[in-house]
């Protein structure tokens, strides 16, 4: 597969803090990549970075392909991006707006204006002045600005801050139509279940550094596979299992117990066992492992690890 | 040349800026003309034609002044709007240079100012002489100074305003610009002490242009020796706002 970001020991620094500290990062093609960790974790300063808006302290990096910085401007040809919220003149309308950056891009640009704003839904308010926006509105108005570049690539930092749940769901299809269409989406949050949502991919990140990256549903599927039980004894139920050494964590929670399987166990001989000790077992239902989860418990091993 | 047409559709789209920068080149010379005229009408015993070369010089006196605080406004405004609303990194990505970006400021706002001043030109010119009366009319050579020196005195202040305002916000740059053509310099060009270290003031080198009786005390300087301070003085802003924006996180 064709690589669209590649990052070798990539490293920013503010005086003595790393805020991306010698990152490895592999983006292919034709994905929406999810750049997920908490506030503060370097996300921005990894796209600002990788868009030459501030300069590496060390390492490697490449778009689509070209050697940043040395072929940035072919690169970025081909690149849109909202980096942090997107911003405007807000005395201009939203149509003019995206003539100035148009006018920064190839000649091709211009005629991408209208299709851009058609392809947002914005042609009814395309020449109001950007001030009399909504959040959403400017949300956008920023996707269409990226699309005058007909990008390979769109970097889109917090793309759902600031959205109602109609928005959200807005720009989710959006993004996905993109992916549908080819393009690669990079974008940041901290949002996790929106990158599950969203997201065929992850990078999990935190303070600067790559914790985890590979498939979202091959993350949350990954560790050993967990089980919820709804029994009529919630203790008879724990003695039965405590006695299988393979039964690697239990919790309770009232009647319903959520069992972690190890070495083989399989959920067939959780039943087994269960209704021969006599536990009428009500429901019996592999549990899937969300990003959330997964995410706190890399972070978590983290912090303990430190 | 569309990044220049970018740059002079966000300037005339400020509503508030073009507003002022009309009042204070064309209205002024409007304005001035106007009294002029009411009170030669009341009383043209006492008070002469509004046209002649003697008002032209005092309409260009108006026009060069006020005429001077509007490129300042609109060079401050060119070179901080992109940074101000932070558009200037969403320019930055579409891969285009930093330098690029930088220069055109300075070239959309001389593209604003101009035809400004040209209309303030047009209304100061017309007037003198269609108001003249039975006054003396300005000659060619005292026409050709008075463009001369408030060309000079603009385009010098719009080029400086635009890219001191690399470092700055748009209101420092107008107050330091202002205080150092109106007070500062003036000041320094009165030290004769100073003797002919004073040929390397902006204010001095501009004002070479003007017309004896507009500059009471020049600074003995040749035509060159003014062109070149000027040009060194705009290509040292220039220079200095381009190093900044190359340098500066977007």
């Amino acid at each position: 597969m064709e690589t669209v970001i590649e990052t070798k020991a990539l490293t920013k620094r503010f005086g003595e803090r790393a805020a991306v500290d010698g990152v490895d990062l592999t983006v292919g093609a034709g994905v929406a990549f999810g750049f997920l960790g908490p506030n503060g974790a370097g996300k921005t300063t990894m796209i600002r970075t990788l868009l030459g808006l501030t300069q590496a302290t060390a390492g490697e990096m490449s778009l689509l392909g070209l050697p940043q910085p040395a072929k940035r401007r072919e690169a970025l040809a081909r690149v849109g991006a909202i980096v942090e919220e997107p911003r405007f003149h807000p005395h201009l309308t939203g149509r003019e707006n995206l003539q100035i950056v148009a006018a920064a891009r190839d000649s091709a640009a211009d005629g991408r204006i209208d299709e851009s704003i058609e392809r947002v839904g914005l042609s009814h308010r395309a020449g109001d002045r950007v001030k009399t926006y909504s959040l959403g509105m400017r949300q956008r108005l920023g996707i269409a600005r990226c699309l005058l570049a007909d990008p390979a690539l769109l970097m889109l930092d917090e793309p759902m801050n600031g959205l109602d749940p109609a928005g959200i769901l807005e720009m989710r299809h959006l993004i996905r139509a993109f992916v549908a269409e080819g393009r690669t989406v990079f974008l940041s949050s901290h949002l996790l279940d929106e990158v599950e949502k969203t997201c065929d991919e992850v990078a999990i990140v935190d303070r600067g550094r790559v914790i985890l990256q590979g498939r979202v549903d091959e993350i949350a599927a990954s560790g050993d596979p967990t089980v919820l039980l709804d029994i009529d004894d919630a203790d008879a139920a724990r003695r039965v299992l405590s006695s299988d050494t393979r039964v690697t964590n239990i919790e309770q929670e009232g009647r319903e117990l959520r069992i972690t399987l190890g070495d083989g166990l399989t959920t067939a001989e959780v039943n087994r066992a269960l209704v021969t000790a006599g536990v009428a077992v009500s429901r019996l239902e592999p549990a899937r492992a969300t990003l959330e989860e997964k995410f706190l418990a890399v972070t978590s091993r983290l912090e303990t690890s430190e | 040349m569309r990044l220049i047409e970018a740059e002079i559709l966000k300037l005339v789209r400020r509503r508030g800026l073009m507003i002022w920068s009309l009042l204070l080149t064309v209205g002024s010379v409007l304005v001035a003309v106007i009294v002029l005229l009411v009170l030669h009408a009341v009383n043209p015993g006492h008070h002469g034609p509004a046209g002649g070369g003697t008002n032209l010089e005092h309409y260009v006196f108006l026009l060069s002044g006020l005429g001077d605080i509007a490129a300042i406004l609109i060079g401050a405004t060119a070179g901080t709007q992109d940074v101000s609303n932070g558009v200037f990194r969403d320019l930055v990505v579409t891969g285009r240079s930093r330098a690029t970006l930088f220069r055109v400021r300075a070239v959309g706002a001389l593209c604003v100012f101009l035809p400004i001043l040209a209309l303030g030109f047009a209304v100061a010119i017309g007037s003198s002489f269609l108001f003249a009366g039975g006054l003396a009319q300005a000659t060619g050579s005292d026409i050709g100074h008075y463009i001369a020196y408030t060309l000079a005195i603009t385009v010098l202040n719009t080029i400086l305003a635009a890219s001191i305002a690399a470092f700055a916000s748009s209101r420092v740059v107008v107050g330091v610009l202002i205080a150092w053509s109106a007070i500062v310099a003036q000041i320094l060009i009165s030290i004769k002490v100073l003797g002919g270290a004073r040929k390397f003031i902006d204010v001095a080198a501009a004002e070479h242009f003007a017309t004896h009786r507009m500059n009471d005390n020049p600074i003995p300087m040749s035509s060159a020796t003014a062109l070149v301070v000027l040009a060194v003085w705009a290509a040292v802003a220039l220079a200095a706002g381009r190093w900044w924006t190359n340098r500066v996180d977007a």
